[in-house]
C-alpha cells in the first residue's frame, strides 16, 4: 500500500431525489449535491475542501463519514472499498475516521460532563478497562489543549467558552486515535481572536499526531496557514486542486480566481480590483448544460454552454476544469 | 484507584445536579406550594390510619340519628348518608386517589413515552404508523370510551387503572414525539453516530436525558387527569363498590340526598380533596416546568467602579460630523442584581458621507451602542449617560415624538439576519411600501408603487421580483430588500448591523459593493458594524474598535492597520487570516472575551493582554489621544509612551 492510497475517493456523487415537478409527472427531480468528486489523501496530510454554500462540500463530508449512502463512485481507504458498509462494518473503520463539527455550541450533549461526552466514544467502541479509560480521556484532552485535564472533567459544555468546546470536540475525535479528522467549519461559529488556536491545534495534531485533516470551509483566507492542499468545490464539484501555494498564488480556473480576489485583505493598503461574480450559485436540481460555472463566468467562451469540461492537468498537483486551460 | 476516584466525581455531580434542581425549584412560588399540598394530601393518605378518628368501615350500629349529621366536635365535618364520619372517610378516599392517579400515570407515561420516542426517533413508518393511531386515540373522545369499556368490564380499582392509564397517553406522545424530533435535530446526535453510536445507545444516553424533564412535567400532568378520570367515573357509578374514593363519596352523598337533606358537607368536603388536589398537581406541574426548561444562567455583577477622567475629548459641535456620539454609557438595569455595564463612555463622530466601521467581537457592545442611537434599546437597556448629536440635535434629549422624525428618515438600520427581519407572509413590495407610509405618512398613496420600484432597483433588484414573497429570494436578495427598506425615507444616515455575516463570501462582497455605490450615489454616512478586520480594511474610512463596551483604538482605517496602538488591535490583526501571506502563522490571543456581567477589575482586556503590568489589573485606562485628536486609544501604556 503506497501512500498515495491512504483514502482515494473516485467519481463520488449524491443525488437526492425531492419529489416531482408536477403530479403525475414521470421523472423525479434530483439535487444533485455532489457530483462525480475525486480526490486523494496522504498520511498526514492537510487538505482544504474549499465553496460556498449549495457546493457540496457538507454533504461530501458525510459521505467520507459514511453517514450519508453514496449514489455512486467509490471511497476506498488504506486500498480497502469502504464505500457502502453496514454500521458494523463500519464500526472499525469509524474509530480511524473522526469528525469535528462546525458548532460546538450544539455538537455537545448540554446534560453530559466533559468527562462523559469525552469517554463516551471508548465505551461504544467497547473499551471495559476504566483506569485505561481514563488514562486515554486525560491524554486526548490534554494534546487538544486542555490542560490540566482533571480541571475540565466534571464541568458541562455551558461552562465553557466557545473555543474550549471545540477543544472538547477535538478531544472526543482524538480519543479513539483517528487517522483521519474531517473537520466542518471547525472555527467558522468562533470569535476572531480565538480561531488562529483551534486551527493552530489542528495543524500541531498533524505533527504529533501524524493524522491527515480534511478541512471544510468557505473561507479560503482561513486555509493558508496549514493546508498542503487546496480543492475548490462548485455546484457538486472539484473545479480546481493543487498546493496551497498554487491555488493561493496562481489560481487557474475562473471560479478560483474571482473567490480569491473578493477575500477581504486586512490591510487597506492592499485595496485591489475584485471580480465580484453576478447572481448566486444556481440551484443544484438544474444544474447548467456544458461547464457548470458558465452562466456566472467572466470569460466564459461559446463552447462553455456544450462541453463540460475535463480536468487539465498543470502540473504534477495542480488541476482545473476550464476549457480555456485546454491546449 | 483510578476507578473510586472517577465514581466518587460522579456521585458528586449527580448530588450537587439535585442540589442544584432543589435550589431553583426553591425558588418557583407556585412550584412550592403545588409540593406542599401535593405533600399534606400524600402525610392523610399514608397515615390514614392515625390521622382518621374512626375506622373507615365502622358501619355497625349505626342508628337513623347519625346520618347527616352537621359537623361538631365528634364528627368535625359531620357524617354521611351511612352515618359514617366524612372526615375520616376523607382521609382515606385520599389512598385511593392517589393510588389511581400515580399507577394510571406511570402506564399513560410508559406508553405515552415510547410512543413518542419511536415515532420521534426513528421517523418513516414508525412515525407514521405510531402517530396516526395516537390521532385516532386522540379524536375518540376519552370518557365515553371510559365509561363504555368500565361498564363492561367488572368495576374494581384494578380495571380502573388499567383503563384510564390505556386512554390517558396520546398528550403524552405528542408532546415526546416532538421534543425527541428537536433534539434528534441538533448536532451532537450527529456526533454521536460519527463516533459509531448504536441507535439504542443514542436513545438512551442523549435522547432521553433530554426528553426526561419534559416526561416529568407531564407525568404530574397526567397524574392529575387520571385522578380526575377516577372522580368521573366513581360520581356516575361506575367506579369500584368496594372502595370509598372522593368521587364514590360524591357519588353515594349526591344520590342518597344529600342536597335535600342540606347536607352540604357530605359533598363540599370530598369535591374540595378533588380540587385540592388537582390544583396542587397543577401548580407542581408549572413549577416543575419553570425549572426544568432551560433558561439562562444569572451571574452576579462586580460593584461599581469609580468613574474614569477621559484626557481626550471629541469636539461636539465639529461642523462636518452629521452624528456625534460622546461618552455614551448603556447599562443593562436589573431589579434582582447590579447593572450590567454593556457599553462605557464609547465617543465617537460620523462625517458627512463617512464610512465608519465598529469592530468587535461577539459580546462587546456593539449592537446595543447602535441600539441606542436611536433609543430602540430593549427596557432593560438605560443609557446613563452621553449625548448623541444628529445635526445638532441632542437624540438623547428629544421627546418619542421628535424621534420618530429622526427614526428611518434621519437615520435608519439594516438588521442582521434578514430572514427573521421580514415577514415571511407578505411580499417584499408591501413590507416596502409599508415602510414608507409608516414613517411618511403624507406620502402620496398613488406614487407608492414607483417610490418601492424605484427603490428595489436601486439595490439591484428587479420590478417584477417586487410582488415575491421573502422565502422566494436568496440570502442575498433578502439582505438587499432590507437595504432597501432602509433606504426608504432617504435617510441621512444607515446604520448597518452585520449585514453580511451569514453570507458566502462572494454575496458579501456583492452586498459590500452595493453598500458602497449607494454611499457615492446617494452621499450616505454609513456605520458598519462587524466583527470581520477584512471587510473594514476593504471598505472603511475610519475605524471604532471596541472590547468589552469600551474604547479600544479609534482612528483612521490606515493607522489601525499600519500603526495600531492598543495591544487588543495588535494582537486581533495577528489573529486574522491574511491571504496575502500565506504560510505565515496565525497567533491567537490566549483567553476569551469577557461576559458583561463579570468585568475584570482593572483594563478589560488586562487578562488576555500580552503587554500587561500591574496597574492595568487594577486601573481601567482612560481614553488617550495619540499625536493629533483622530487617533485614540484607551491603554495604559499609551499614556506611558507620551
Amino acid at each position: 500500500m503506497s501512500a498515495e492510497h491512504f483514502l482515494e475517493v473516485q467519481g463520488l456523487k449524491k443525488h437526492f431525489e425531492v419529489g416531482r415537478p408536477a403530479l403525475f409527472s414521470r421523472d423525479v427531480q434530483k439535487v444533485h449535491a455532489v457530483d462525480g468528486v475525486g480526490f486523494t489523501l496522504r498520511r498526514s496530510e492537510v487538505i482544504a475542501l474549499v465553496g460556498e454554500s449549495g457546493c457540496g462540500k457538507s454533504t461530501l463530508a458525510l459521505l467520507l463519514m459514511g453517514l450519508e449512502d453514496p449514489t455512486a463512485g467509490t471511497i476506498k481507504f488504506e486500498g480497502r472499498d469502504i464505500t457502502h458498509l453496514n454500521d458494523n462494518q463500519r464500526k472499525d473503520l469509524r474509530r480511524k475516521i473522526q469528525m469535528v463539527f462546525q458548532d460546538p455550541y450544539e455538537s455537545l450533549n448540554p446534560t453530559k460532563t466533559i468527562r462523559e461526552i469525552v469517554t463516551e466514544p471508548l465505551i461504544v467502541h467497547g473499551f471495559a478497562n476504566v483506569s485505561d479509560r481514563d488514562d486515554r480521556v486525560t491524554k486526548a484532552m490534554e494534546d487538544a489543549g486542555l490542560k490540566p485535564a482533571e480541571v475540565y472533567m466534571s464541568r458541562y459544555p455551558h461552562e465553557l467558552s466557545g473555543g474550549q468546546r471545540q477543544r472538547v470536540v477535538i478531544a472526543a475525535a482524538l480519543v479513539l486515535e483517528p487517522e483521519i479528522i474531517l473537520a466542518d467549519e471547525p472555527v467558522s461559529m468562533l470569535d476572531v481572536s480565538i480561531r488562529a488556536e483551534v486551527i493552530n491545534l489542528l495543524a500541531e495534531l498533524r505533527i504529533t499526531r501524524q493524522i491527515a485533516v480534511i478541512f471544510i470551509t468557505h473561507d479560503l483566507g482561513s486555509v493558508g496557514f496549514f493546508a498542503d492542499r487546496v480543492a475548490v468545490m462548485y455546484l457538486g464539484r472539484i473545479v480546481e486542486i493543487g498546493t496551497m501555494l498554487e491555488v493561493l498564488e496562481n489560481p487557474q480556473h475562473p471560479y478560483t480566481k474571482a473567490l480569491i480576489s473578493v477575500i477581504p485583505v486586512p490591510n487597506p493598503r492592499l485595496r485591489h480590483e475584485r471580480i465580484i461574480l453576478k447572481g448566486e450559485t444556481p440551484n443544484p436540481i438544474n444544474v447548467p448544460s456544458g461547464c457548470r460555472f458558465h452562466p456566472r463566468c467572466p470569460v466564459a467562451i461559446e463552447s462553455c454552454k456544450a462541453s463540460d469540461p475535463p480536468m487539465v492537468t498543470l502540473s504534477k498537483t495542480h488541476q482545473a476544469a476550464c476549457l480555456l486551460l485546454v491546449k | 484507584m483510578q476507578t473510586t476516584f472517577q465514581s466518587t466525581a460522579t456521585n458528586q455531580t449527580d448530588a450537587s445536579t439535585l442540589l442544584g434542581f432543589w435550589q431553583s425549584f426553591k425558588k418557583s412560588r407556585t412550584g412550592m406550594m403545588g409540593l406542599s399540598m401535593i405533600t399534606f394530601v400524600i402525610v392523610l393518605a399514608v397515615f390514614a390510619p392515625i390521622i382518621a378518628p374512626y375506622d373507615q368501615s365502622s358501619t355497625i350500629n349505626v342508628s337513623i340519628a347519625d346520618i347527616y349529621q352537621p359537623p361538631s366536635a365528634s364528627h368535625w365535618f359531620g357524617t354521611d348518608d351511612a352515618g359514617q364520619d366524612v372526615f375520616s372517610n376523607f382521609v382515606y378516599g385520599a389512598r385511593i386517589s392517589i393510588t389511581v392517579g400515580f399507577f394510571a400515570a406511570i402506564i399513560s407515561i410508559l406508553i405515552g413515552g415510547s410512543f413518542g420516542l419511536l415515532a420521534g426517533f426513528f421517523g418513516g413508518r414508525w412515525e407514521t404508523s405510531l402517530m396516526r393511531f395516537t390521532d385516532i386515540m386522540l379524536v375518540i373522545p376519552d370518557l365515553p370510551l371510559t365509561i363504555v369499556i368500565v361498564a363492561l368490564t367488572k368495576p374494581s380499582l384494578l380495571n380502573i387503572i388499567i383503563v384510564i392509564g390505556l386512554l390517558g397517553w396520546t398528550t403524552t406522545a405528542r408532546v415526546v414525539r416532538s421534543q425527541t424530533l428537536a433534539v434528534k435535530s441538533r448536532k451532537f446526535i450527529l456526533r454521536a453516530r460519527a463516533i459509531g453510536a448504536s441507535k439504542s445507545h443514542i436513545v438512551f444516553n442523549h435522547v432521553l436525558p433530554l426528553v426526561m424533564p419534559i416526561l416529568v412535567v407531564q407525568g404530574v400532568l397526567v397524574i392529575s387527569l387520571a385522578i380526575l378520570n377516577e372522580s368521573t367515573l366513581s360520581f356516575i357509578g361506575l367506579g369500584d363498590p368496594s372502595t370509598l374514593s372522593w368521587g364514590q363519596m360524591l357519588n353515594y352523598a349526591f344520590a342518597r340526598g344529600a342536597m335535600s337533606s342540606g347536607a352540604w358537607w357530605a359533598l363540599t368536603v370530598p369535591g374540595f380533596g378533588i380540587v385540592f388536589i388537582v390544583f396542587g398537581l397543577t401548580l407542581l406541574g408549572q413549577g416543575l416546568e419553570q425549572v426544568l426548561n432551560p433558561r439562562t444562567d444569572t451571574h452576579h455583577l462586580l460593584a461599581t467602579k469609580p468613574a474614569v477622567r477621559h484626557e481626550a475629548r471629541l469636539q461636539p459641535n465639529q461642523t462636518d460630523a452629521i452624528l456625534s456620539v460622546q461618552d455614551l454609557s448603556i447599562h443593562y438595569i436589573s431589579n434582582t442584581q447590579a447593572p450590567a455595564k454593556a457599553v462605557e463612555n464609547v465617543s465617537f463622530n460620523l462625517k458627512e458621507g463617512e464610512l465608519l466601521g465598529l469592530v468587535g467581537e461577539s459580546g462587546c457592545g456593539k449592537t446595543t451602542l447602535m441600539l441606542a442611537l436611536l433609543r430602540l434599546l430593549p427596557a432593560a437597556g438605560q443609557i446613563v449617560n452621553g449625548k448623541v448629536f444628529y445635526k445638532g440635535k441632542d437624540l438623547t434629549a428629544l421627546s418619542e415624538d421628535e424621534l420618530n422624525a429622526i427614526r428611518w428618515r434621519g437615520i435608519s438600520i439594516v438588521f442582521q439576519g434578514a430572514m427573521n427581519a421580514l415577514n415571511p407572509v407578505r411580499t417584499v413590495g408591501d413590507q416596502i411600501a409599508e415602510t414608507v407610509l409608516k414613517h411618511e405618512p403624507k406620502f402620496p398613496k398613488e406614487n407608492i408603487p414607483a417610490r418601492v420600484t424605484q427603490l428595489l432597483e436601486l439595490v439591484g433588484i428587479t420590478a417584477d421580483q417586487r410582488d415575491h414573497f421573502p422565502h422566494q429570494y436568496s440570502g442575498g436578495m433578502r439582505q438587499r430588500a432590507m437595504i432597501a427598506m432602509a433606504l426608504a425615507c432617504n435617510p441621512d444616515v444607515i446604520i448597518a448591523d452585520e449585514p453580511t455575516t451569514a453570507l458566502d463570501v462572494m454575496i458579501q462582497a456583492q452586498i459590500l459593493e452595493l453598500l458602497d455605490s449607494l454611499r457615492k450615489k446617494l452621499g450616505l454616512s454609513v456605520i458598519f458594524v462587524t466583527h470581520d478586520l477584512g471587510i473594514v480594511a476593504e471598505l472603511c474610512d475610519k475605524v471604532l474598535v471596541m472590547y468589552g463596551g469600551v474604547t479600544a483604538e479609534y482612528a483612521d482605517v490606515d493607522t489601525i492597520y499600519n500603526d495600531p496602538k492598543h495591544p487588543y488591535t495588535q494582537e486581533l490583526l495577528k489573529a486574522f487570516p491574511d491571504l496575502t501571506k500565506p504560510k505565515k502563522k496565525l497567533s491567537s490571543i490566549p483567553g476569551y472575551p469577557p461576559r458583561l456581567d463579570n468585568l475584570p477589575a482593572g483594563c478589560r482586556f488586562a487578562p488576555r493582554c500580552p503587554a500587561a503590568f500591574d496597574r492595568c489589573h487594577t486601573e481601567q485606562p482612560a481614553l488617550h489621544s495619540i499625536g493629533n485628536n483622530n487617533h485614540i486609544a484607551s491603554c495604559h501604556l499609551v499614556e506611558a509612551s507620551k
